[in-house]
């Protein structure tokens, strides 16, 4: 590529980065910016099936970047097909239906929840688990989830040891591997690297990867407090895993995914008692660090928007999945970029006119003002059709273009450190697996630089943190 | 209402405590198990499932009162005859082929349970052929669950399979399902809840299908 090529690319991902961000800030940028939750859909694109972007990131790295290429989008995530296969396999993990494993080759992997009798943690579990998340799940669940690591006091195995080894290298290969994609797609096709680092409520993590779902129904009715406690106890945790993977840019959103967190999953006392007031103090402190978030709101939260409205204004970008997007706009538009709303079932099953006459009613409505970002509802499988999003996309340039509209970059909001920086009463901190003190008694006086010691330690610990509470959020 | 005031009132505040004494009560003093049932116990969830649908109960309600359903049937279900359970008539569940999502379709389960209906659980993963199977067995309705836009189509075959046959009807339901899509495929009823689904299982069997 010549270095004129180069700097026309820089110079379409420079528009394309300030388009994204100055709608994200809810702001009027030039057009409407177009930033698909493409997963399976990118392997129908490029001919390959849901087995090989499952099992092999190159090919879904290389999926993805054939979608940015051949679609004009300003932003994509850099592997919507998140799951590799390979992590999970070197863990044996118990929780996945894996194509061409335990499901047909053309079908997207899975969650599988396990179910009211054999959820990963028992219900008379929460004392060990408010003490020490981080040993809780070391110690408790991750010998659960994988058909390979021991329990503490069993013997250790060939196959255990190997697949923590496994485990650890594969994943350091794979999030390594998300630089050069990152990279790749700004040089070869201008496209912005949606979003940076995760974050799952407390709430949804006890439902999701330890009690289950019905589980923590349960115990919502019959030990309320300790559920509370646990979610409490998870808070600075999880904060310290958003913060650590966030954009150090401050540019693009943490994706947090919510699940079952709103009604009638829950009751709207339960959302008030617990899901709520251990979601919104993150959600403002990340915010005071400058990184906004994005609210991936699966399923339908409209009776919860009120709540929502609480936090800062531009401090989320709040996703439409089942709900109207017309009504989301008239409730939080004034406060908050949406994206999203765009049914998959049209994008899926009906014909590409019924998508742009959609479309074009979105933009006219939700867009007028900007603060919209085009996407589909839920994020899109190998059913979408490509006419169909390429009919969205066109759509989008057609119509979504304001008159007057600027793009500038977002500012940084003050950063103080809150609360939630504190370990929350842990026995081991956020970021951290063994304390350097304990090891530090385990050692003969130190000489020379104590504190390189210490760093060093401490810098190789955060490690086994990051191992852990990857798996338990991402994996 | 004819049956234990005590026993309704004991589904209905999900005490599954109460719920077994008050079987056990019920059964030791000559109570018919069949009146256990059908005159209390699926009254009362019956209740529940009109609450929810009023927006005064939640799901984990819904599951803890149905726990305590399922304690007490645990102890009358041995001591029911073939007519006295199945009159409400024979129900499978199942998600649909593809899919290996279970949530949707286990509180489906628990709640036509609690409704009275004689339930199987089909399981996931469901092709065609499991789902004749319940036919043969007896099942007269068959609830498809699916999570997935990508696997609901799977929905479209079973009802096709079955559209020729009166004496079977299939009712849809799941997060992506929409009652256009019900219609669409010609379904005989579509749950946006599990707490519908009994509603829509009794409407089915009465022959006023919602969604066809």
């Amino acid at each position: 590529m010549s270095g004129e090529g180069d700097g026309a690319m820089e110079r379409l991902y420079a528009e394309r980065l300030a388009r994204y961000t100055t709608a994200m800030r809810n702001g009027r940028p030039d057009m409407v910016p177009i930033r698909p939750f493409v997963a399976e859909f990118t392997a129908r694109h490029a001919g390959f099936t849901c087995q090989e972007v499952t099992h092999d990131y190159d090919k879904a790295f290389e999926a993805a970047r054939r979608c940015a290429v051949d679609f004009d989008w300003d932003a994509v995530v850099s592997n919507m097909v998140y799951v590799w296969t390979g992590l999970t396999q070197a863990m044996g993990l118990r929780y996945y239906g894996v194509p061409g494993i335990d499901v047909p080759p053309d079908v997207g992997f899975q969650y599988l929840e396990p179910g009211d009798d054999g959820a990963f943690m028992r219900a008379d579990e929460y004392d060990e688990l408010i003490a020490d998340p981080t040993a809780f799940l070391y110690n408790v669940w991750l010998p659960r989830v994988s058909s390979e690591v021991m329990q503490p006091g069993e013997a250790s195995s060939y196959r255990g040891n190997l697949a923590l080894v496994k485990g650890a290298m594969a994943m350091m290969q794979y999030f390594g591997a998300f630089g050069t994609q990152n990279a790749r797609l700004r040089c070869e096709s201008g496209t912005v690297s949606a979003i940076a680092g995760i974050f799952k409520a407390p709430f949804d993590i006890l439902a999701d990867k330890l009690r289950g779902y019905v589980g923590l129904c349960m115990d919502m009715c019959e030990q309320p407090s300790k559920v509370l406690e646990a979610c409490e106890a998870l808070m600075p945790h999880l904060y310290h895993v958003a913060k650590t993977t966030a954009d150090p840019l401050q540019q693009v959103p943490i994706g947090y995914w919510m699940h079952r967190g709103c009604v009638p999953f829950v009751s709207p006392d339960q959302f008030a008692s617990h899901y709520w007031p251990t979601v919104r103090p993150i959600i403002e402190e990340l915010w005071r660090h400058g990184h906004q978030t994005l609210f991936y709101a699966e399923g339908d939260w409209k009776h919860h928007l009120e709540s929502f409205r609480e936090l800062p204004d531009q401090s989320i970008v709040y996703h439409v999945d089942q709900a109207d997007v017309f009504d989301v706009h008239e409730r939080l538009g004034d406060k908050f970029c949406l994206s999203g709303g765009i049914p998959n079932f049209l994008l899926a099953h009906r014909p590409a006119s019924e998508v742009r006459d959609f479309c074009k009613k979105v933009i006219d409505v939700v867009a007028a003002d900007g603060g919209y970002i085009m996407d589909a509802s839920a994020i899109m499988q190998h059913d979408t059709r490509g006419e169909n999003l390429a009919a969205m996309t066109e759509c989008t340039r057609e119509y979504g273009v304001y008159s007057g509209g600027t793009s500038s970059p977002p500012a940084t909001p003050i950063v103080a450190e809150g609360s939630l920086s504190a370990h929350g009463g842990s026995a081991t901190r956020p970021g951290q697996c063994v304390e350097w003190a304990k090891k530090a008694a385990s050692l003969p006086v130190l000489e020379g630089d104590a504190d390189l010691v210490e760093e060093v330690w401490n810098n190789i610990d955060s490690l086994g943190n990051v191992f852990i509470w990857q798996w338990l959020l991402s994996f | 209402m004819p049956g234990d005031q005590e026993l309704f009132d004991a589904v209905l505040q999900a005490d599954r405590d109460r719920v077994i004494a008050a079987v056990r009560a019920g059964v030791d003093g000559g109570t018919p198990v069949s009146s256990l049932l059908m005159d209390c116990m699926v009254p009362a969830m019956r209740e529940i499932g009109d609450r929810f649908a009023a927006g005064e109960l939640f799901i984990p309600e819904m599951l803890f009162a149905a726990r305590a359903m399922q304690a007490g049937l645990d102890i009358v279900e041995p001591l029911l005859g073939d007519s006295d359970h199945g009159s409400l008539g024979r129900v499978a569940v199942g998600t649909v082929k593809g899919d290996m999502h279970d949530i949707g379709k286990n509180l489906v389960v628990m709640m036509l349970k609690g409704g009275g209906y004689r339930v199987t659980d089909l399981g996931v993963d469901c092709s065609l052929e499991t789902y004749e199977a319940a036919v043969a067995e007896g099942s007269t309705v068959l609830c498809c669950s699916a999570l997935l836009t990508s696997t609901m189509t799977y929905m479209k075959q079973v009802v096709g399979r079955f559209q020729k046959d009166p004496a079977v009807k299939v009712i849809v339901g799941g997060a992506p399902v929409t009652r256009a899509f019900a219609e669409d495929i010609g379904a005989d009823g579509f749950a946006e809840h599990a707490s519908e689904a009994t509603r829509v299982v009794s409407a089915c069997l009465a022959g006023s299908a919602p969604a066809r």
